[in-house]
């Protein structure tokens, strides 16, 4: 292929043998890898290259067998299917992917990924690499689909006809409307955009109908919320049973630092560690065919509860068990109980050297990247010993991503004085980010006079028109609202997507009497947040004095709708973030007390 | 472009006999193989618009079946010989082979000029054909497709007279066509893809990047248009085209340095595929002599009009610069220019191999009908060109293997195969 697309560097094309071929990392097509598969080599490079003190004999990490669609094959399929027209048009998502899926893939693709489906039977991951996330260093987690199949049928045409849905449902996430969105304020053109396809082997073992790794992992060099005795430098480490995909929509996962694996999050009580803990997982559907509908991203995933996980044998490393005679918990799952995914065979007794792993892994991709980082990884466990299976195989971590943590290293510090002081709009001692934002004019809330936990969805309807006005202006708000915004449960705060408030640079969440919640501590949008410096206030609790709501209702009214209301401030006001302390003010303007 | 005193026949025999010694095969099979199993010659009276009967004469040669039923095209053609048909049968049978589908040789066709008869005289043609026929056709027997000068339109007649004398619904019966009529999408685009589907694998073979290539093409039909267009969509370079002008019953050469432009062409040519010479000219191509083609300093010939084109003579023309010939078209290169090719290390893919893609997906078109269920285009396109990569693989594989030149080593590995299924039956 053409060294524009790599950087200089010669890449082996799909040489048609996926598992066989003497590559794991091939390309199809012509153009570029986009920014996933861009920050894969260079991970894979890094990996090859990686220390004796990173290499394992009871774990293997590799990044798993992949081959990319480059670019190339995109901008052949729009203009080939003449979708130019439609992808600009803003048509609704499903008219969009139903297009797409009418549409051919390029003739000088279809071989490569006809020859790989007749080879490969085990799930895939279609994952999306665009151009822009490259070349922005923007996140663009979640923006753009990924879609797994379980590529287990038994004719090659039915894997093909799979795949190829697949690929062009990626294709057509490109022109969703959230992608739109997110790219416009980032200051692009969705037009601009290209993207890139990669299909990879799903790390993970077959359970029957499911195919799920036994841990998902996300960790990131750089701690925002340390407890305890952690450092922010320590960074911490999600861990989920399943696909990653529990940890990326912000779902109940495990949280560590990596400095100090064994320290348990703080929880109330075991009722509340229970409570808290991970009890469904995400898996790729070995099973009978689900409803036919290639224009869901979930189609081929199913999720499963821990009963299921039990059968499987995938909780042996995970989890731990709940012994209510003695009110305690009990290491591992010998003895009968209630299951906690609390990862304690795997992080205690550390049979396999995983977190020395994490540990070097990020250490060593931040020292490459000169950035904080955060990686994703998959992990397996070989099968317990039994007559006649093979004996000392070491665990799998597979390394799917990487990417730089941008992280603002001004130092700002917030006295009491400051934090108390009459010019404060928000404050609050639950922050997330670091640095100053100046400039911004515009405030949206949600009336607390009206807000109801019931109007949470017809209050992300609001929201999102607003924004949109915002966006096509190309303004930039403090948005405040009431529990977890981004909530998949609307009663537990606003379900959102991150396009539909995508003009915020300030997001606030705040408490009433019928939304008191724990806040998500920026969970849902993490990526987002960080890859585009927006600040997270958490104002917790019924923290009356977090919000001056007077002089919020004081000032001019630009838009209003039933639930919501846009303001104007006559002067900019001024967001000051101290990430080391966690503290943030928004000041009514840039003098005066502070 | 001149076939007289050229007997196909003999040359597919000649070539059949050269590699039935290379395999060693026995005199039983030889001969077996050297004749069709089956020929048909038959009367297809028709009474013509103005009330005359018109006898006209039609042929069916059915080379070999034992991998398959037989399968080949329909010629309407003035010129048309008994031996061409059975040569291009023989041929029929090889092509099947070498790209593995379970299909045997045939061919047919009818002395005729459908330039100078009406449509309902060609739907009699196609009608009185099948009614000759239509014990020894059929989807299990014998399935014909479009040739030269018939097309779509042809085939349905045909179909329908079938499907009327045997009381049924039969698709599989025959294939090209049309799509929604039991046609498979991606078959006009099938033969000229296919042909570069193997000068692709061809060029990865030697190392060298389709990018940094041009080439010069004879013909601009139907197999040509989409060669070049997929070579150029993965980045080579057409600089010289070909084209029967019907009016002046002449060929000549389209030339530009800068490239051909596929769009603009085709825009300016006519239903024979002849292009416009003043318009080609007011576009900047230069247009030269029907034979300059062979003669441009290009890196790849591609054939794609005529048999009988790179003979001893116009074999001499052939550009230094010139390192891959792959044949489109049916026997465009003779025993003679084909050892000069040999001798001068040009790489040649050969006709039965490159232009193997039209029966591939008429293979396609059949599994679909039988079925009655249709593939979406990319995944017809996804499947030829895989199988098409698998048969160059095998052969090119072969011939590095016994150092054969690729033409030998795509008959040994045909001809094995037929040879193996005659012996597997006990025919032989």
């Amino acid at each position: 292929m053409s060294s524009d697309a790599t950087g200089g560097r010669e890449l082996p094309r799909f040489d048609r043998r996926f598992f066989e071929g003497r590559e794991t990392f091939t390309t199809i097509g012509a153009g570029a890898l986009g920014g996933k598969a861009s920050g894969l080599l260079a991970a894979r490079e890094a990996l090859a290259d990686r220390p004796a003190s990173l290499r394992f004999e009871d774990l293997e990490i590799s990044v798993p067998t992949l081959t990319v669609i480059t670019t190339g094959a995109f901008d052949l399929f729009l203009e080939r299917n003449r979708l130019h027209e439609l992808a600009a048009s803003g048509a609704d998502d499903r008219q969009i992917a139903a297009a797409l899926q009418r549409a051919d893939l390029p003739t000088e693709v279809v071989g490569d990924l006809w020859a790989l489906v007749r080879q490969v039977h085990v799930p895939l991951a279609v994952r999306s690499s665009s151009l822009l996330e490259d070349a922005l260093a923007h996140p663009f987690a979640g923006v753009y689909a990924t879609k797994m199949i379980p590529n287990n049928q038994h004719d090659p045409e039915t894997r093909f006809r799979k795949l190829v849905e697949a690929v062009k449902f990626v294709y057509a996430s490109t022109f969703f409307r959230a992608a739109r969105t997110y790219v416009r304020a980032a200051g692009r053109d969705p037009v601009e955009e290209k993207m890139a396809v990669i299909v990879q082997e799903v790390v993970g073992h077959r359970h029957g109908p499911r195919f799920y790794p036994e841990v998902a992992g996300v960790a990131r060099s750089w701690n925002f919320y340390p407890t305890g005795h952690a450092q922010p430098a320590d960074g911490v480490l999600d861990l989920a049973l399943g696909l990653g995909r529990t940890i990326v929509d912000g779902g109940r996962a495990w949280t560590c630092s990596p400095a100090h694996p064994r320290s348990v999050p703080p929880f109330n009580s075991v009722g509340h560690l229970i409570e808290q803990s991970q009890s469904e997982f995400w898996a790729v559907n070995m099973g009978p065919p689900p409803a036919y509908d290639p224009t869901a991203e979930t189609e081929y995933l199913v999720q499963a509860g821990l009963a299921d996980a039990e059968t499987d044998g995938t909780l042996v490393h995970v989890a731990s068990t709940y012994d209510p005679d003695a009110d305690r918990v009990v290491l591992g799952v010998g003895s009968p109980g209630p299951r906690i995914v609390d990862f304690a065979p795997m992080l205690r007794l550390a049979q396999w050297p995983v977190i020395e792993a994490v540990r070097g892994l990020l250490a060593l991709f931040a020292e490459r990247l000169g950035a904080p980082v955060e990686i994703e990884f998959a992990l397996t466990f070989p099968a317990p010993p039994s007559p006649g299976a093979p004996e000392g195989l070491p665990a799998r971590l597979g390394f799917l991503q990487v990417r730089p943590m941008l992280v603002s290293s001004q130092t700002v510090e917030i006295g009491e004085d400051e934090l108390a002081g009459a010019r404060a709009v928000v404050r609050s001692e639950h922050v997330m980010g670091n640095g100053i934002i100046e400039g911004l004019r515009d405030i949206v809330y949600v009336k607390p006079e009206v807000f109801e936990a019931r109007h949470t969805p017809a209050i992300a309807a609001e929201v999102d028109r607003l924004n949109q006005a915002l966006v096509e202006e190309g303004r930039s708000c403090v948005l405040v609202g009431f529990g977890r915004w981004g909530s998949a449960d609307p009663w537990l705060g606003i379900p959102v997507e991150w396009a539909q408030i995508a003009s915020a640079r300030v997001i606030v969440e705040a408490s009433l009497p019928g939304m008191n919640v724990d806040m998500s501590q920026g969970a849902h949008f993490f990526h987002n947040l960080l890859g585009f410096r927006v600040a997270y206030f958490s104002v917790p609790g019924l923290d009356t004095a977090g919000i001056d709501w007077e002089w919020l209702r004081g000032l001019p009214v630009r838009r209003e709708t039933g639930f919501v209301r846009h303001v104007e401030t006559p002067v900019p006001l001024l967001v000051r973030v101290d990430g080391r302390r966690g503290r943030g003010v928004v000041l009514r303007d840039a003098g005066g007390d502070a | 472009m001149s076939t007289k005193g050229f007997n196909s026949f003999e040359i597919a025999q000649a070539q059949f006999d050269k590699v039935a010694a290379l395999l060693d095969l026995d005199a039983g099979t030889r001969e077996f193989l050297r004749w069709p199993m089956r020929e048909y010659a038959f009367s297809i009276p028709v009474r013509m618009d103005d009330g005359r009967v018109k006898v006209f004469r039609g042929f069916r040669v059915q080379h070999n079946d034992a991998r398959g039923p037989s399968k080949g095209g329909i010629r309407f053609h003035p010129q048309e010989t008994v031996d061409t048909v059975r040569a291009l049968s023989m041929w029929m049978t090889w092509k099947c082979a070498v790209v593995d589908i379970p299909l045997g040789g045939g061919k047919g066709g009818v002395i005729c000029d459908p330039h100078n008869l009406s449509a309902r005289e060609q739907e009699k043609i196609c009608r009185g054909w099948v009614r000759q026929l239509v014990r020894n056709v059929g989807p299990v027997q014998d399935v014909p497709a479009p040739d030269v000068m018939t097309n779509a339109q042809h085939m349905l007649w045909m179909l329908d007279e079938f499907e009327a004398l045997q009381g049924g619904r039969y698709p599989g019966f025959i294939t090209g066509k049309p799509v929604g009529m039991g046609g498979s999408l991606g078959r006009t685009e099938a033969t000229g893809y296919g042909v570069v589907f193997t000068l692709r694998e061809a060029l990865r073979e030697h190392g060298v990047a389709v990018e940094s290539t041009r080439a010069s093409v004879q013909g601009f039909g139907n197999v040509s248009q989409y060669a070049i267009r997929l070579y150029q969509q993965l980045g080579g370079k057409v600089i010289c085209v070909s084209s029967w002008d019907q009016k002046d019953q002449a060929s000549y050469s389209f030339k530009r340095n800068s490239g051909v432009d596929m769009d603009e062409l085709a825009g300016i040519t006519d239903a024979f595929g002849g292009i416009d010479k003043e318009k080609a000219k007011k576009l900047g191509y230069e247009v030269l002599p029907g034979d300059a083609w062979i003669e441009q300093p290009v890196e790849i010939l591609l054939p794609c009009a005529l048999e009988n084109q790179i003979t001893p003579e116009t074999v001499k023309k052939v550009h230094a610069a010139v390192k891959f010939v792959a044949e489109g078209a049916n026997g465009p290169t003779t025993t003679e220019a084909d050892v000069v090719l040999k001798d001068r290390g040009i790489y040649l893919i050969p006709d039965f191999l490159a232009n193997a893609g039209g029966v591939t997906c008429s293979y396609f078109e059949q599994v679909q009908c039988n079925m009655n269920y249709y593939w979406e285009k990319d995944e017809v396109l996804g499947k030829l060109d895989s199988k098409m990569t698998s048969a160059f693989l095998a052969v090119s594989e072969l011939a590095r293997e016994r150092k054969l030149y690729m033409r030998d080593a795509a008959y040994v590995i045909a001809i094995n195969r037929v040879a193996q299924a005659c012996k597997d039956r006990g025919w032989v």
